[in-house]
């Protein structure tokens, strides 16, 4: 198993000879943070500043949402990638957001990030399933064990889902008069692709500016609708929710209803398993018929 | 500023009886932008179009709401009488007050307050209607017709014969599909063949029509007049071009089977043709039992035909036609009795038969010519029992639905038996004597008159003792168990619908009812209409149904699509979905969800803050989209829009329920 700082030293040196020989325009990675155990993501256009190029237990952001900005369309673009950044970029190609021949992935096996102020692993990755890339052009290193299964996962919201329907709703309205709306989630969501959001459709109304929980929650659930079936399940929407909401919970749950009801599905294990939700089957359940 | 007109229509007491219609337009006249209210005797009637087309002009109406029944019912009328008028016909919201509301609330009161309520709705979405207008699509005119059972034949005959042509797929061999296995039709006593045999030559040689047999509807694209339909060509096995129809390679085939078209009841060879007035009129292979293709042994049909028409490597085929319209006519099948009820046997009793077969058997071309004798030792039964209900008004066990044509069939073969049969005895059991149609229930009386004894009751059970059946029952009406004993059974059995019924509805987007029914698209007014348009049903496609029914749809069906074809363009529903492109992010959701394959996606180089950038974006092709809205609620971004019901309109009808 390489250390991390041999894995620094490897992208350094794959970016480097990447952009020297003009194989890609650009490559995104990690840089240092002002503070120790901080870290913040990097475009790199010259070989010279590769160097700048940090990988820790503390590079905690998703790479894959920094593929869909305008800032890097041009050329080839190089971009480390995890398991979290494989499944990102698989859903991003399936949704033609990203063109695979655009796009040089240096594989990174991952073992999880930690918080900085704890020392400990962080919650998405002690649930994380694919610490593997799933898929690279080159790979650093080599490939670690992977997670919990998928079913493991669940364990919360079979938890939720067998509290009764007044129980529930006292939860989630807990849950929801927290949020301050500031949109976090969206951004960070490498499954947000939108030109426009809902949420920013002014004119149309689909959502009000009052603060309010109907409000709130009718940002929360549409948001599910949205993204949950499609959740890579990163966990960077509720790691940078500054309210702490359990967001993961609502996405997991949209992904348990897929999972029972359309069989095993994994978002983001390829580029072409269409969204369970998006397509219609013979043998589809219709219990509501 | 929209200048809304509110017409409320009583529509008699329909709505006036449970809604109080004043308080309703009284309420209307507050709500925003609305400038003129009026309350309507009947707004459909041509008093009550003219008193709206006057309050348009009056008092300078751009839109209007009309409160009254379901838009399925009238939108088209008013539709219609706005195209007269300076306003777009697309101007016009429909609150329904009556389907929705009068007619399922009893109390005035809250009838009352929600025809309220939807007038609030329909006039915070008319505020939002914007004109749209029709374009005009281009007609095949040439016409598909699936099955070619009597339904499938009178349709194209009647298609044909006003001038267009028409394809006439059948999955069989021959075309004329159940009724030319049977023997006499009630209540008038035809001989089925003979009547059924000159239409089906008549297609046959119509130069306006094709008929393809061993065929089968494989996939379907397209919408109104403009389908595109790939039908799979089976291998004969005989080059119908060549084969002269002689019959030698029929007759000298050494491989026998149990023929389907007697039931069972006699064999027929690999190489053959159903029944002799099959049409087409030449042979096919049956490529399972014959043993050159499956042994590379024999070869007899070939050796003697002199036409060289047998071709072992025969290949099945693929064929893609356009068409205009299509008429489906996939007609019934009997139920498998056989799975369902063991207490008559399960089908192990010989004797025990279904209705089909007795057709068979009594009938003069078939297998016994005519002579009914007992399958299992070919004995002249005495007596008879026949069974009504067997599968029908049976929910436990086979369908809740009446088959419509059991009794009389029934009543058919009771009289049949005992006119064939000297000293005959037959015993009907039945739940109730259906006999609704012409000249069926004085038949019914005659059949009791030839001495039918009818006993009210089902059988519970039947079981073999020495060469009799001995049937077990209750007649209901003299509360008593009733015993007996017969040399023979015929169970009335239900109609069910063809097992393909459900793969052709699936590719036309016709729905099929919980018992695999066709649906039309109005149990009364359109009755022959899908909800596809320009898909019809003729026959027992849709519903259990009796020859003369089934003619006298497919006819109707037929008038359709030559009503159709007498255009020489349709007007398109511009009620159709757009694309905003500056939202849609090219994602393809929407071409996974488009029921009609109307959607595709498409690179556009764009200038985007000054820069040359190649997006993905939705293209819609306005002739295939229905309008069914389902991309656009599949739309993330928001991006795709149904005019006439845009996401603007929609929130602003629950803005105005819920705020």
């Amino acid at each position: 198993m390489a250390s991390t700082q041999d894995i620094q030293s490897a992208i350094r040196a794959r970016a480097g000879k990447l952009l020297q020989k003009e194989v890609i325009s650009c490559f995104i990675g990690w840089e240092a943070g002002r503070f120790e155990g901080q870290s913040s993501p990097l475009v790199v256009r010259s070989a010279a500043d590769a160097q700048k190029l940090i990988y820790n237990d503390y590079c905690v952001q998703l790479l894959a949402k920094y593929l869909l900005t305008e800032n890097c369309s041009e050329g080839k673009v190089g971009v480390a990638v995890r398991g979290c950044e494989s499944r990102g970029i698989n859903l991003a190609l399936k949704d033609g957001q990203l063109q695979r021949e655009n796009l040089h992935l240096v594989g990174i096996a991952c073992q999880g990030v930690k918080d900085f102020s704890t020392k400990e692993e962080l919650k998405k990755c002690q649930e994380c399933t694919h610490r593997n890339p799933i898929i690279y052009d080159d790979l650093i290193g080599s490939e670690v064990t992977d997670g919990p299964r998928v079913e493991d996962t669940f364990a919360e919201v079979i938890e939720l889902e067998a509290l009764s329907h007044d129980e529930r709703y006292e939860y989630w309205s807990a849950v929801f008069t927290r949020c301050i709306r500031c949109k976090a989630c969206r951004d960070v969501c490498p499954g947000c692709t939108c030109n426009e959001c809902f949420t920013d459709q002014a004119a149309m109304g689909w959502q009000g500016k009052q603060s309010s929980l109907a409000e709130n929650a009718n940002y929360g659930i549409t948001r599910m609708f949205h993204s949950g079936e499609r959740c890579i399940e990163c966990g960077e929407c509720e790691r940078v929710c500054p309210a702490r909401l359990p967001l993961m919970q609502i996405n997991r749950k949209v992904l348990k209803d897929a999972y029972d009801i359309f069989g095993e599905y994994v978002v983001g294990i390829d580029d072409c398993t269409p969204n369970p939700l998006d397509t219609y089957l013979l043998e589809d359940v219709e219990e509501f018929m | 500023m929209s200048r809304i007109g509110v017409f409320i229509c009583h529509c008699g007491t329909n709505i006036a009886g449970t809604v109080n219609v004043s308080e309703v337009a009284e309420a209307a006249k507050s709500l925003p932008h609305v400038v003129h209210v009026e309350e309507n005797k009947y707004a459909c009637s041509d008093p009550g179009q003219n008193a709206i087309k006057q309050a348009i002009e009056e008092h300078n109406l751009d839109r209007i709401v009309i409160g009254s029944c379901s838009p399925r019912m009238h939108e088209e009328t008013f539709r219609k009488m706005l195209s007269e008028t300076s306003v777009n016909p697309y101007m016009l919201e429909i609150a329904n007050i009556r389907e929705q509301c009068s007619w399922v609330h009893k109390e005035k009161e809250v009838g009352t307050e929600k025809s309220i309520d939807l007038v609030r709705m329909s006039a915070a979405k008319v505020d939002r209607n914007v004109p749209l207008y029709s374009g005009e699509i281009p007609i095949t005119k040439r016409a598909l017709v699936i099955g070619g059972g009597i339904a499938g034949i009178q349709a194209a005959l009647d298609i044909a014969d006003a001038g267009f042509p028409v394809t006439l797929v059948e999955k069989e061999p021959s075309i004329g599909g159940k009724m030319v296995m049977l023997d006499k039709t009630f209540p008038t006593m035809d001989c089925s063949a003979c009547i059924c045999a000159p239409k089906m030559n008549e297609a046959g040689a119509h130069p306006n029509i094709e008929i393809m047999n061993l065929s089968e509807v494989e996939d379907a694209t397209g919408y109104i007049g403009n389908f595109s339909v790939t039908i799979r060509q089976k291998a004969k096995y005989i080059d119908y071009d060549k084969c002269n129809g002689c019959g030698l390679c029929e007759q000298k085939c050494p491989s026998k089977v149990v023929s389907e078209f007697e039931r069972g009841l006699a064999q027929r060879r690999a190489v053959y043709k159903p029944f002799p007035q099959a049409v087409p009129s030449k042979p096919i292979i049956d490529a399972a039992n014959c043993r050159k293709i499956n042994e590379d042994r024999c070869g007899v049909c070939h050796k003697l035909c002199g036409a060289d028409a047998i071709n072992y490597e025969d290949k099945d085929e693929l064929i893609t036609q356009e068409y205009g319209a299509v008429i489906i006519a996939t007609g019934y099948e009997l139920i498998d009795w056989t799975k369902l009820y063991g207490e008559y046997g399960a089908g192990a009793y010989p004797d025990v038969i279904d209705g089909l077969t007795f057709e068979r058997l009594i009938n003069a071309s078939g297998p016994t010519e005519g002579k009914i004798v007992r399958p299992s030792d070919g004995k002249e039964p005495k007596s008879c029992v026949m069974i009504k209900c067997v599968g029908s008004r049976d929910p436990h066990k086979g369908k809740a639905y009446c088959s419509r044509a059991c009794c009389m069939y029934g009543a058919k073969h009771a009289h049949q038996f005992l006119e064939k049969i000297e000293d005959g005895e037959c015993y009907v059991f039945y739940m109730d004597v259906r006999a609704a149609g012409k000249g069926y229930d004085e038949f019914y009386m005659n059949t009791l008159e030839d001495g039918a004894v009818y006993v009210r009751g089902r059988i519970s059970h039947i079981y073999p003792e020495g060469s009799q059946y001995v049937c077990v029952g209750e007649d209901t009406l003299s509360k008593k168990l009733v015993t007996v004993s017969a040399d023979m059974v015929v169970l009335d059995t239900a109609m069910v619908a063809q097992e393909s019924a459900d793969t052709i509805g699936r590719l036309f987007g016709v729905t099929r009812n919980l018992d695999g029914w066709l649906t039309e698209a109005h149990p009364k007014l359109r009755p022959v209409e899908t909800n596809t348009a320009g898909v019809y049903l003729a026959g027992a496609a849709q519903g259990p149904k009796d020859i003369p029914d089934s003619v006298a749809q497919a006819s109707a069906a037929a008038a359709k699509v030559i009503g159709m074809f007498c255009k020489d363009s349709l007007e398109s529903n511009p009620m159709i979905c757009t694309v905003n492109e500056i939202n849609c992010r090219g994602c393809g959701d929407c071409v996974d969800v488009c029921p009609y394959g109307a959607i595709s996606t498409q690179s556009v180089d764009r200038r985007e803050n000054s820069v040359w950038v190649t997006r993905t974006l939705a293209f819609i092709n306005a002739g295939l989209c229905q309008g069914c809205g389902a991309c656009t609620a599949s739309c993330k971004a928001s991006a795709l829009d149904l005019l006439g019901f845009t996401n603007e309109q929609i929130l602003q009808e629950v803005d105005a329920l819920c705020l």
